[in-house]
């Protein structure tokens, strides 16, 4: 009959994703953005970067008229509400960014929500015109990362300079360091990419993830 | 959530541990890098899927809808006919049933003169079945072979004799040590089943089952499947419990696919079959509760359920779920119809409409699709009527007829879909049942004591879905149903906990997994295929809708103009914007080139070649109904109509759709389809003609 692609999955985790978060002071460079006025002298505290606070209203939208539509589209195939209140919630966002072309961090994607707690993602909504800002924002971002930078990205694991990585290597780094991934998204990625010796030419694989 | 220094050096440490060759911040850098493009993947392959999604549920409900819009153009027929009228006649057998009484019995026993020849390899059942016997018919099956005939009516005979005598709720208990497997619509995928089978082990005294109905319909394996699902249940008629479901109904299937199936491998005896399974279909039981507590049903619920009801309905007076039990008065439809401008896309997975309609009780509606002044029957043809069939009784002609009460509570549980907004209105897309809310469910579930309804009949891609605050499952087992790698199926494990366990699996033909790419992209091409042979049959609409939009003939129309007018020849619902990169091959500075597009569609014909093309598109629109038409007139399940029926069906179905067609244009049709020339119309030359042909690819077909 084939090969059998079985799962067994407990229903009560599945509705909510867990979030990815790692929000590391490595990752890439913070953008540019008006301070707010500086706070009144506060006790000393344990060192920790001041971070501003994202303001969706110093973002001058640049969208032509019939991007916003496209948008739109694409926002109401994500609205979920019963009756099509043009919202979504605060956990899709990244999704609907994403889906969209972009690729930011999920840090990234925290700050424009305002850093929200973990328990809000999937409560708190959206609605379209406060979605713009917050798209705008994520498509001025400075470094999106390249097809050249994907690969150096890469090469970095490239220990014999052959062109290929080893797909065990690149999955314990995938699953440990940065923005973690799941074992299962993991998985998901490296299907039939590697070769049978466990090794990923990785320009081709780069090609292969920025074709979508 | 700032985490400041803290992270990152425990990611160091991690890196030490990992012994990597590069600089830890290298690393860290190189790993976020990659993982933000792998989200942006993701979700770039999940909006896809979405939208295929989208596409395939729009076209399997506009296809329903086309269902129902058939049923009531039989209605129609019935209404303006005269008795005396040779089309009636045609028709009039669907709508009655064998009155004699004997004739059940002589079904019973058919099998008995059927001889098996000593060349039949398959497997001789001896009956009362056993384990053996039905373990042999899953092999036989799993092996693609064919049981012979006789079996087939003997197996079918002694499920029928069995399905009378039970209720119509059966019910069910979790003892301390068994669980309750309850599996959805399994819609002749044979595959899927032997997959269940496979996973969680073949029915038995410890391992009970339910399954919650479309056990036929679409899937190649149709009969199949019942033949191991009756098998169970004769061997383990306290541990199988079958739900009926909406496609257990002889009139559903003439359209979607097991008549066809049935008469294809049993072409001697197939009539008979489908005469023995009218009857069992309708002695299904209709609903499962488990523990008092759990109700298993196919569709589900409406405000008016009431289990107390269905448990004491004559559940067999009820052949097809279409058809009213008694003749009612048909009022005239004067509200939903109104066709104003979609503002806000329809959404396919919450079936809200935008139209302007009022929340209202379920009623007894027949809707004409035309919104024909529809006449009301007198009491006097009713029994005109029932005299030519004989031995019904006679009800008393009011509104308030017990029997039409009771239909509605059978249509309610076996077509009805949860939608997320309170109340409960008329389920206008499948044209039965309703849709029911979040507090129907919590006053239907408190009035019977009962925590949680599991129902089906709708393709999830996960292969379930709960919904009302979890107090609904809905579960799928047919996966691949729209195509392969579409969606999941799943089933449900149920303990004395009563709490669902769901195990979802894919069936794979291919040996090697596809990718979740390779999956979308091959489920996408094909969701594309079906929207554009739509697109196609709407050309002339198109092209009038696009021109309203152009009154300046540039042959261009904004692309907002461009959705705007596709949703509102197709109404489909689509995200059209989204889709338009997959549709339109090019655009000039936001504009379409409309013509350009249009002779892009064609680039697919069907494959026949007739002088009028004018009718071709009203013909390949409503291809499915005519297939469905030729079906019923072809009364003997020969395989061929006359072409004098088949010009007298045409027009008729011109009429009621409102279209002209000249007696030379149907006749210049009629000698099209028939391809070998003898005079009559074999339904095969028929959906032959309706292939479509790709002349992109293929030699061009010339006069």
């Amino acid at each position: 009959m084939g090969h059998l692609h079985l799962q067994c999955v407990d229903p009560s985790v599945l509705s909510v994703r867990p979030p990815c978060l790692c929000l590391s002071a490595m990752a890439p460079k913070k953008k540019e953005e008006p301070k707010p006025a500086p706070a009144a002298p506060k006790p000393p505290e344990p060192e920790r970067p001041k971070t501003p606070v994202f303001d969706p209203a110093t973002v001058t939208l640049e969208f032509t008229a019939e991007q916003i539509e496209d948008f739109k589209d694409a926002f109401q195939l994500f609205d979920r509400t019963p009756a099509s209140e043009m919202k979504i919630t605060y956990a899709q966002c990244g999704d609907l960014v994403r889906a969209l072309g972009q690729n930011p961090t999920n840090a990234e994607i925290m700050y424009v929500l305002g850093k929200p707690k973990a328990e809000d993602m999937q409560t708190k909504m959206l609605d379209f015109e406060q979605f713009l800002p917050v798209h705008q924002h994520i498509c001025k971002a400075k470094d999106r990362g390249t097809y050249e930078d994907f690969v150096e990205g890469l090469r970095v694991f490239d220990k014999e300079g052959n062109g290929t990585v080893m797909g065990a290597e690149l999955r314990h780094v995938l699953a440990t360091l940065g923005e973690k991934m799941r074992e299962d998204e993991v998985e998901q990625l490296m299907q039939n990419q590697e070769d049978t010796n466990g090794c990923i030419n990785y320009e081709a694989f780069v090609k292969y993830i920025m074709a979508t | 959530m700032g985490c400041g220094l803290g992270k990152s050096k425990q990611q160091m440490q991690k890196c030490d541990k990992v012994n990597l060759s590069v600089p830890a911040s290298i690393a860290i850098r190189a790993a976020v890098l990659i993982q933000r493009w792998y989200r942006r993947y993701v979700a770039r392959l999940e909006i896809r899927r979405r939208c295929t999604w989208n596409i395939f549920q729009s076209i399997e409900y506009a296809g329903q809808q086309d269902q129902i819009k058939l049923y009531n153009f039989f209605v129609f027929l019935m209404q303006h006919f005269t008795p005396a009228s040779s089309e009636r006649n045609l028709i009039s057998h669907i709508f009655h049933d064998d009155p004699r009484h004997g004739a059940q019995l002589e079904t019973f026993h058919c099998y008995e003169s059927i001889e098996v020849s000593n060349s039949y390899t398959g497997p001789r059942l001896t009956f009362p079945l056993t384990f053996c016997g039905v373990s042999k018919l899953v092999e036989t099956f799993k092996h693609r072979q064919k049981l012979h005939a006789r079996y087939v009516l003997q197996l079918l005979g002694e499920t029928a004799k069995l399905l009378r005598i039970l209720a119509n709720i059966n019910h069910v208990s979790t003892s301390y040590t068994k669980e309750i497997t309850i599996c959805g619509d399994l819609h002749g995928h044979l595959e899927d089943l032997l997959l269940i089978f496979y996973k969680n082990g073949l029915p038995s005294g410890e391992k009970p089952y339910v399954f919650n109905g479309d056990f036929v319909d679409r899937g190649k394996n149709s009969l199949e499947i019942l033949l191991i699902l009756f098998g169970f249940l004769l061997v383990y008629p306290h541990d199988v419990h079958l739900n009926r479901g909406n496609h257990e109904d002889h009139i559903v299937n003439l359209r979607y696919g097991f008549t066809k199936e049935v008469l294809g491998k049993y072409r001697v005896h197939g009539k008979k079959i489908l005469k023995l399974l009218k009857k069992i279909f309708c002695w299904l039981p209709l609903a499962t509760v488990i523990d008092h507590k759990v109700l298993v049903v196919h569709g589900g619920i409406s405000d008016a359920t009431d289990l107390d009801t269905i448990a004491r309905v004559d559940r067999h007076k009820y052949v097809s779920a279409l058809r009213p039990p008694s003749r009612t008065k048909i009022k005239n439809r004067s509200d939903v119809t109104a066709d104003g401008p979609v503002t806000r896309r329809r959404r396919v997975c919450s079936l809200t409409h935008d139209r302007c309609v009022p929340p209202q009780r379920y009623e007894l509606q027949c809707r004409s699709l035309q919104n024909l002044p529809t006449s009301s029957w007198t009491e006097e043809e009713e029994m005109r009527r029932r005299g030519v069939t004989g031995a019904e009784p006679r009800w008393s002609y009011s509104d308030l007829d017990p029997d039409v009460h009771d239909w509605k509570q059978i249509v309610d549980m076996l077509w009805s879909d949860p939608m997320p907004q309170n109340g409960c209105i008329h389920n206008e897309v499948r044209g039965g049942g309703c849709y029911w809310g979040p507090d129907v469910t919590e006053e239907v579930l408190g009035r019977h004591g009962l925590q949680l309804l599991i129902r089906s009949h709708e393709c999830k891609q996960d292969g379930y879905e709960f919904c009302h605050n979890r107090r609904v499952l809905t579960i799928f087992s047919a996966s691949n149903y729209y195509e392969v790698g579409s969606n999941r199926g799943a089933y449900i494990k149920l303990g004395p906990d009563l709490v669902p366990h769901v195990v979802q699996y894919q069936a794979s033909q291919t040996c090697r997994e596809l990718s979740l790419r390779q999956s979308v992209g091959w489920t996408e091409r094909s969701a594309l295929q079906a929207l554009r042979e739509q697109l196609f049959v709407h050309t002339s609409h198109l092209i009038a809708a696009f021109q309203e939009f152009d009154p300046n003939h540039t042959g261009m129309v904004s692309l907002r103009d461009w959705a705007s007018a596709t949703e509102s020849v197709l109404k489909l619902g689509l995200p059209w914007r989204v889709l338009r990169p997959q549709l339109v091959s090019s655009t000039c500075s936001g504009m379409v080139d409309y013509q350009q597009w249009i002779r892009e569609l064609t680039i697919t014909k069907p494959n026949l070649e007739i002088s009028d093309t004018s009718i071709l598109e009203t013909m390949y629109k409503n291809h499915s109904n005519l297939e469905t038409i030729f079906r019923i007139i072809d009364t003997d399940h020969s395989g061929s109509i006359s072409l004098e029926e088949f010009r007298q069906t045409w027009k008729l179905l011109c009429s009621h759709i409102q279209t002209e067609i000249s007696d030379d244009a149907i006749d210049d049709l009629a000698k099209c389809i028939d391809f070998n020339k003898d005079g009559s119309i074999d339904i095969n030359e028929f959906m032959e003609a309706f292939r479509l042909v790709d002349l992109s690819t293929g030699p061009k077909v010339t006069e």
